[in-house]
This record gives structure tokens, sequence and C-alpha cells, in this order.
């Protein structure tokens, strides 16, 4: 009998070869490699920030301001999607470059990941709820909260509701909201801006309770330590797009609220 | 009357034009990944249950236990985790390869991974998609190395013994007795195999690629966001049937494949089948 391993099925000399090559082509036909300079992670489904619209592209806030900083750099970007929970793992494994994907920045987050100064001004989280609800926030308990995990929204829940409370995170910001409406969870904490449309939205059945909760800082970029050039690179980019009034116009358009970073 | 012809109308019109804008194109377009990881993955479980099963029959005891440990272990371990853990274990054994040359001593003894950025391996869709393919071909091929396997045995010893009789040579009797009337009793449960490696094209979202599975949940998530499309709530099941009807599709489309290939493999054949 023939001696075959595995070893001789990935040798050029093995028939083996005959398979491996259309599968090969296979996969360049699925999905053509297009490589630009610097890579933007985002999580697509973070409407207004990022979403992906009804052409199936990524669209938003965050890919309009992405897409004029580079213009602004003189560099060539492309934005990748990944999920939310794993958004900074692959950051530092490489598979993208910078994160814009309506991060807030935390002195947590900045032990792993550098962040630039921020597009995106503090926002209060704001708690959604059935619209005839009733919460004393001052002393809740027996409820159901829920935030998207890996958020500073999860890490508020957990300091402050834990005891007497049930806690629930979301993979996806889509899955918390489709929780609430289905009544799963009594409440759910997120950023404000995300939060508004979703219960303009829900036809009368959503609506803001309590009071808003100040959590992280600004919204930033999210950048690799070692990346100084890169970094200094964006930095000044960022800061001429904030200078000339930009990121204000962009801020206006997709959250319609009025910033000042022209006259910072 | 009139109204209301009006109103389905103009329904059915924004219905028909929600079902052809450019996220649901997409979605019918990833159906591609679907059909070409079923595809190659037959191919490759074929391939390495042929192997499989010609180790495990070797006369050669080193061989029979490769063969042995490949349909035991490989059976055993759940396809969702060797789905995770070959790709992943493949694309780390690549990039400590790549570290040995390109990273120095010092950087290899920091404990970082990869050591240094040259090491790095970035894999996009199309190097998932092939080792999603492998991955298929490795675990279902321990599925039809047993199937098989016992095919070659169930083959009538005394069909073999006929033709040694005739002077045919061993590579002959192999080839044109045992394993040409092997088929007849290996499709019904390679047939198995292939439906379960179909269903197991429903993990390729695992690894990241935007398959039908992918899109499927996406489209049907809520969106209260005019500006990403139709607002609704959460349509994730209306999706989800539009998968099972697919997946059901290509169930009976499989099963008339094989009842086609059964009889062919039968023909001219002494056993009844």
């Amino acid at each position: 009998m023939r001696k075959i391993k595995l070893k001789d099925l990935l040798s050029s000399r093995s028939s083996a070869r005959v398979l491996l090559a259309p599968m090969l082509v296979a996969g360049v036909l699925v999905q053509s490699a297009f490589a630009a300079d610097v890579r933007i992670g985002t999580e697509g489904a973070y409407p207004p920030w990022n979403f992906v619209d009804d052409s199936g592209k990524l669209a938003g806030f965050e890919i309009d301001l992405g897409n004029a900083m580079c213009e602004k750099a003189g560099i060539s970007c492309e934005f990748v999607q990944n999920e939310w929970d794993s958004i900074i793992p692959n950051l530092l494994a490489g598979n993208y470059d910078i994160i814009m994907a309506g991060m807030s920045i935390t002195e947590e987050r900045m032990q792993t990941i550098d962040f630039s100064s921020d597009y995106f001004p503090p926002d209060p989280s704001r708690y959604a709820a059935a619209a005839d609800s009733d919460f004393d926030f001052g002393n809740l308990k027996g409820v159901k909260i829920g935030a998207q995990g890996a958020t500073i929204q999860a890490d508020y829940l957990e300091a402050n509701f834990k005891d007497g409370n049930t806690l629930l995170t979301y993979e996806t910001p889509d899955q918390s909201v489709a929780d609430l409406m289905a009544g799963n969870i009594d409440i759910l904490l997120a950023d404000g801006e995300f939060l508004n449309p979703v219960v303009e939205g829900s036809a009368g059945k959503l609506a803001l309770v309590g009071p808003g909760v100040e959590i992280g800082g600004g919204v930033g970029i999210g950048m690799r330590k070692d990346d100084k050039e890169l970094q200094e690179k964006l930095s000044a980019a960022l800061a001429a797009l904030k200078a000339d009034g930009t990121v204000d116009k962009l801020i206006k358009a997709s959250f319609d609220k009025e910033t000042n970073y022209a006259n910072q | 009357m009139e109204g209301l012809i009006t109103s389905l109308s103009e329904l059915t019109g924004t219905n028909l034009s929600y079902l052809f804008n450019g996220k649901h194109l997409a979605w019918y377009a990833s159906v591609r990944f679907t059909i070409l990881a079923a595809f190659f993955g037959a191919v490759l479980a074929l391939l390495f249950g042929m192997l499989g099963a010609s180790a495990k029959r070797s006369s050669f005891a080193p061989f029979r236990w490769f063969g042995s440990g490949y349909i035991t272990m490989v059976r055993g371990v759940p396809d969702v985790l060797f789905f995770l853990f070959f790709p992943l274990a493949f694309e780390q054994f690549v990039e400590y390869l790549f570290s040995l040359n390109a990273c120095t001593v010092a950087e290899r003894a920091s404990g970082k991974w990869p050591p240094c950025n040259a090491a790095q391996w970035y894999l996009s869709t199309s190097e998932y998609f092939v080792m999603a393919c492998v991955s298929l071909g490795l675990v279902y091929g321990a599925f039809a190395a047993n199937v098989i396997h016992g095919a070659m045995r169930a083959v009538p010893e005394s069909q073999l013994e006929a033709a040694r009789a005739y002077g045919f040579t061993k590579r002959q009797v192999y080839w044109h007795f045992q394993v040409r009337q092997m088929w007849i009793y290996a499709l019904p449960g390679l047939s198995n195999v292939w439906m379960l490696l179909l269903k197991a094209t429903a993990l390729l979202s695992l690894l990241q690629i935007a398959d039908i599975v992918q899109w499927a949940g996406k489209l049907g998530a809520a969106n209260y966001f005019p500006a990403a499309g139709l607002v609704h709530g959460d349509w994730r099941w209306r999706y989800y049937i539009v998968l099972f009807l697919f997946y059901i599709l290509l169930t009976f489309l499989s099963e008339l494949f094989f009842r086609k290939l059964q009889k062919r493999a039968s023909r001219g054949m002494a056993l009844d089948q």
C-alpha cells in the first residue's frame, strides 16, 4: 500500500495540489484582497456612529469622519467590521490598525490601548424602559437590567446594581434592544445618543426613564501603544478637522447636536 | 376596495424594493460561501475518508494506529470545537514558524504573541474560508472513513477470492472489485455524512465569514434608525424561516442526487440492492 501522510498532501508533488489550487482560487474569488495603508476596525451595528446601510455598506458618523481624517492625512483607509467583544484583542493582534467604534475613553481601556483626543464629547448614558413603567433609581431592587457586554455601562451596572437585581449583558446593541422590547429585561442602560433614535422609532413603546448617568469620557480613536508614528499622523489630521469645523459639521449631520470643537 | 388595492400595491412595492436592496443582495450572494464550502468540504472529506479507511485497513501497524486514532478522535470532538480550534491552532503554528526567522531571540523570549510584527499572519475571509473547508473535510472525513471502512468489509470475501483465483493482481482486486462494489454499501452512509456536512456549513459565521446565517441575523435584527434602512422590530424569526426553507431545499436536492447515484453504482451488480 502506498504510504500517504498529511505531509505529502501539502507537498507540491502530491496530487492534492490539484485540489488545493482550485480551493485557493475559490478563496480569492469570494473576496479579493485590497491593501490599504490603514485598516479601521468598527462594529457596524451601532447607529448613528457606525452601521450597515441599505446598500450593504458601512455608513455613519465614524465612517464619514474616518474617511475625512485619512484624506487629510493623505493615507488610504479601509473599514473592517469586527464584533464588539473582540474589538480590542483584534486590534492588538493586528487585524486592523485603529478602532473607531463609538468607544469611550476610559482609564481601564487606556491600560491596554492608547486613545486620540475625543472626537465626540462625553455623552450621558440613559436608561430605557417600557413607556408605562416607573422605577425608583435611588433604591432599585428585583429588576432585570441589561447593557451591551464589555461596555462602560456594563461596568457601571456591575458596580452599582449588582445586589438584589439581575444583570444581563448582550453581544450586540440590537440584541439588547430586542430583549427590552420583548420584555425579557425591565431596563436597558446605553449611550444616550444610541437610545434616542431607538425610543423615537419604538412607536411609543419605550421611553427614557430615570437620570442621565455620566460614565466615560468622550469617544476617541483606539490605537496600539507601540504605533507612535501612526498616532501622531492621525492626531494631527484629527486636530486639523476639529479646527476647520468638519467634526462639528459631521456631528450635526449625524446626531443633530451642537458641539464646539472648532474653538477649543 | 380601490384604497385597499393601492395600499396593498404600495405595500408590496416597498416590500419588493426592500427585498432587493444592497443588504439583501449581499445576503443572497453570500450563498456562495455555503455552496462552495459544502462542495470543497465534501471533496476533502471523501479524500480524507479514503485515506483514513485505507490506513485503518493497512497491514503496517503504525498506519493502522494513525487511521483508528484519526477516526476515533475527530469523530468524538464536537464539530463546533474543531471548527474553532483548527484554524486558530493552524494560524498560531504558522506564526510560530514565521517567528523563527523573522523575530530576534529576545523578542521570542518576551512571551508576547506574536513575538514581533513581522511574524503576524493576517487572516482575511479567503484564508478563513480555505481553513473552514479543510476543517469540514477533516471532521467529516473521519465519519466518511468509518463508513468506507465498514463498506469495504461488507464486500463479500468470496468475490475477492474468486477475483484472485482468476489471476487478477492485488491492485486490480482492490480497485475493480473491492472499491468498485464498496460504493453500494457506502453510499447510504456517505449521503448521511453529506447531510451532516451541509448542516455544518451554518458554522461558517463562527470564523467571521459573512455567510447566510450571519446576514440573516443582521438583517433580522431590530432597527430603529431610519438612515440604516427600514425601521422594524425583531424580524430574526422571519429570516431564520428562510434559512430553514433553504436548507430543506438543499436536503431535497441532495436526496434526489444520491438516489440517482445509488442507481448508477448498482448497475450491473449481482447484489440485490
